[in-house]
C-alpha cells in the first residue's frame, strides 16, 4: 500500500479535476477513489480540505475586491507619474542631445580632475614641487576670497607658519633654490598679515592678531636661528636678511678696507667697520669663507691674510659670525701699502645695514664698484 | 496554469491591465493566507490592501517570471504584514509557541487575543466566532511551510510541481507538508471541539 501522504494528494487531485469535470459534464464523476474513499482517516482529512477551502471567510468579498481594485491601480498611476516625472529630469535631456552630453561629461571629468588636482596641490609643501604654484594660487585665492582684513590676516599668518615649518626640511645645500622660495614666501606673508592687521581698527581683534603675528615672528626668529648652521653661506646671508626683518640683531658690514702688499704674495690686511661684529668673526672675501678671523683694532675687525695675490680686488667683504649669522658690502676701499689707495663711493646695502666706505684719501680711480647686500 | 510571464513584464511597466490581471488572480490565495490567520474580516482586509499596495510599489524590482516567483514574492509580503499586525498587538510575535509554554495556556493567551478583536463584530455568532477563532488558532500554529502548501494547494490550486517552487522543495516534501499540514489541523480542530463540548457540559 502507498504512503497516506501519496493517497492522500491523488485523492484531493481527483476532487480538484472531479470538481472541474462537474461543471463541464454534469453528472460524470461517480468512479473516482473507490478504495480511498473506504478509508475514514484520508477521508476525514480531505473533509478538512475541503473545509477549509470552502469557509466562507476566506472568501473574498466581491465589494472590497473592486474598491481594492481601484485602489491598486490608482497607486500604480500615481507611482508611474512620479516615475515618469522623474524620467522626464536630466538623464532623458542627455540622451537626446549627444553633443550635451559630452559637454557636461567633459565639464565633470574637469572639475573632478581639477579639484582632486586641488586637493593634492593644498599638500604640497615643497617649493621645488611643480604643484606648489598652484598651491600658492589657491593660497591667494583663498585670502582674496577672505570676508575680512580680520579673516585675511588670520589665513596669512596660517600661510607664513606653514612656510616656517617647511623650512625646516629644505635646510640643507640640496634644496637651496627651494629654501630660498619658502623664505620669501614666509616675508610675503608676514607682510600681508602686517598689513591687514593695521588696517584692523584699534580693538581686541586686532589686538589679538598682532600677538599672534608677534609670537610667529619669535617662532620664525628662533628656528631661523637654529637652521644657520646647516646652510649653505647664501642661504645663511639670505636667512640673516630675513632675520633682519623679523627684528633680530644681526651683523652689519658698512665698509672694508683692503690694504694690499706692496709685492705679489704679501701680507694684506683687511679692516671691516659695522656693527654687532663678533670676536672670532670670519672673514668672508667674494662670498668665500677665507677662514681668517679678526680681532677689533680701533672699533674695526681687522684681518690679516698672508699670500695676498696682489692681482685680486675683490667684489665683496663680509663676515661670518660665530652665531651663523653673515653679512656683507661691496663698500670697498684699495690701499697700497706704500701709501696709495684707491677709494669707491659709499651705497646702502639691501636691507639697509650695509653701507660702503666712501672715502677716498688720495684721488686714485676706484678700483670697485659697490653692489650692496649681505 | 496561465502563464504570467507577459502580465509581469508589463506590470513592471505600471500596465494597469497587467496588474489588474496579476491582482485578480492572485486576490483569493493571498486574501486567504491572511484571512486565515487573522480574527475578522476587516483586519484581513486591511492586510490584504497593504500586501497588494506593496505589490505595486515593488513589482518593477521583482526579478521572478512565473506565478511560482511571483506567488512566493507575495505570501513573503502578506507573512511580514500578518507578522507586524500581532507585533503591534502584543509586542512580541503571538499565536507562536513559546519554549516551556503548553498548548493549553497558548489557547487561553490566544483566545484573549482574538477575542479582543472579535468583541463589537455583530457579524459573529458566537457559535460562529468560537468556530472561527478555533480555525485562525489551528492556522497559526501550523509552520509557514504548511500554510503556504495549503494556500497554493486549495486555494490556488496549484499543482506539486508549482507549489514546490513556491516554497522552494521537491514534491515528495510538498506531498508530506500537505499531508501534516492536514493532519495537525485535524487534530487541533478536534482538540477543540473537545474543550467546546467541555464548556457547555460545565455550563
Amino acid at each position: 500500500m502507498r504512503p497516506p501522504q501519496e493517497r492522500l494528494n491523488d485523492r484531493l487531485e481527483q476532487i480538484q479535476l472531479y470538481g472541474k469535470q462537474y461543471r463541464r459534464l454534469p453528472g460524470g464523476f461517480t468512479s473516482f477513489a473507490r478504495e480511498d474513499e473506504q478509508d475514514p482517516e484520508l477521508e476525514s482529512l480531505v473533509a478538512v480540505a475541503q473545509r477549509l477551502r470552502t469557509l466562507p471567510q476566506i472568501q473574498v468579498a466581491p465589494d472590497f475586491a473592486a474598491q481594492l481594485e481601484r485602489r491598486v491601480l490608482r497607486r500604480a498611476a500615481e507611482l508611474r507619474l512620479q516615475r515618469s516625472a522623474r524620467k522626464r529630469g536630466f538623464l532623458p535631456a542627455l540622451r537626446l542631445r549627444p553633443a550635451l552630453a559630452g559637454t557636461l561629461g567633459f565639464c565633470l571629468l574637469f572639475l573632478v580632475l581639477s579639484t582632486g588636482l586641488l586637493a593634492f596641490a593644498s599638500q604640497v609643501s615643497n617649493p621645488a614641487n611643480p604643484l606648489y604654484a598652484l598651491r600658492r594660487l589657491e593660497q591667494h585665492v583663498q585670502v582674496s576670497l577672505a570676508g575680512d582684513q580680520a579673516a585675511q590676516a588670520t589665513l596669512d599668518l596660517q600661510f607664513a607658519r606653514d612656510s616656517l615649518n617647511t623650512l625646516a626640511s629644505l635646510a640643507d645645500s640640496a634644496h637651496a633654490a627651494a629654501y630660498g622660495q619658502a623664505l620669501a614666501d614666509l616675508d610675503q606673508h608676514l607682510q600681508d598679515a602686517a598689513s591687514s592687521i593695521d588696517a584692523l581698527p584699534a580693538g581686541t581683534q586686532r589686538a589679538q592678531l598682532t600677538g599672534e603675528l608677534k609670537n610667529l615672528q619669535l617662532d620664525a626668529i628662533h628656528i631661523l636661528r637654529g637652521l644657520l648652521p646647516r646652510l649653505t653661506l647664501s642661504e645663511r646671508l639670505a636667512t640673516t636678511a630675513q632675520l633682519a626683518r623679523l627684528g633680530d640683531t644681526i651683523p652689519q658690514v658698512f665698509s672694508g678696507i683692503v690694504t694690499l702688499p706692496p709685492h705679489p704674495n704679501g701680507h694684506a690686511t683687511v679692516a671691516l667697520s659695522g656693527s654687532n661684529l663678533q670676536p672670532g668673526a670670519q672673514l668672508l672675501v667674494d662670498g668665500k669663507l677665507t677662514g681668517v678671523t679678526g680681532a677689533f683694532q680701533n672699533g674695526l675687525l681687522v684681518f690679516a691674510l698672508t699670500n695676498w695675490n696682489g692681482a685680486r680686488h675683490p667684489h665683496s667683504l663680509g663676515v661670518l659670525n660665530p652665531d651663523g649669522t653673515a653679512a656683507q658690502t661691496t663698500a670697498i676701499t684699495i690701499h697700497m701699502d706704500n701709501g696709495n689707495s684707491n677709494g669707491s663711493s659709499n651705497s646702502t646695502n639691501k636691507n639697509g645695514n650695509g653701507n660702503g666706505n666712501g672715502g677716498n684719501s688720495n684721488g686714485n680711480k676706484p678700483t670697485v664698484t659697490p653692489t650692496p647686500h649681505h | 496554469m496561465e502563464a504570467i510571464g507577459p502580465f509581469l513584464d508589463r506590470a513592471r511597466q505600471g500596465d494597469g491591465e497587467a496588474l489588474s490581471a496579476l491582482y485578480q488572480q492572485f486576490l483569493p490565495g493571498i486574501f486567504g493566507y491572511v484571512a486565515m490567520r487573522v480574527p475578522d474580516r476587516a483586519t484581513a482586509e486591511d492586510l490584504t490592501s497593504e500586501v497588494f499596495l506593496q505589490m505595486v510599489a515593488g513589482i518593477h524590482n521583482l526579478k521572478a517570471n512565473d506565478a511560482a516567483g511571483f506567488t512566493a514574492w507575495l505570501l513573503r509580503i502578506a507573512r511580514v504584514a500578518v507578522a507586524g499586525y500581532y507585533r503591534k498587538r502584543t509586542q512580541q510575535p503571538a499565536l507562536l509557541p513559546l519554549p516551556g509554554e503548553s498548548w493549553e495556556e497558548m489557547q487561553i493567551e490566544q483566545q484573549g487575543i482574538l477575542q479582543d478583536h472579535l468583541v463589537g463584530d455583530p457579524a459573529f455568532t458566537l457559535e460562529a466566532r468560537e468556530d472561527w477563532l478555533a480555525v485562525v488558532q489551528a492556522i497559526n500554529l501550523l509552520t509557514e511551510e504548511q500554510r503556504q502548501v495549503l494556500v497554493a494547494r486549495l486555494i490556488l490550486g496549484y499543482d506539486l510541481a508549482t507549489t514546490a517552487r513556491v516554497i522552494g522543495k521537491k514534491t515528495n516534501a510538498v506531498k508530506a507538508l500537505q499531508f501534516r499540514a492536514l493532519k495537525s489541523l485535524q487534530r487541533l480542530l478536534d482538540e477543540s471541539q473537545a474543550q467546546k463540548k467541555k464548556r457547555e457540559e460545565i455550563r
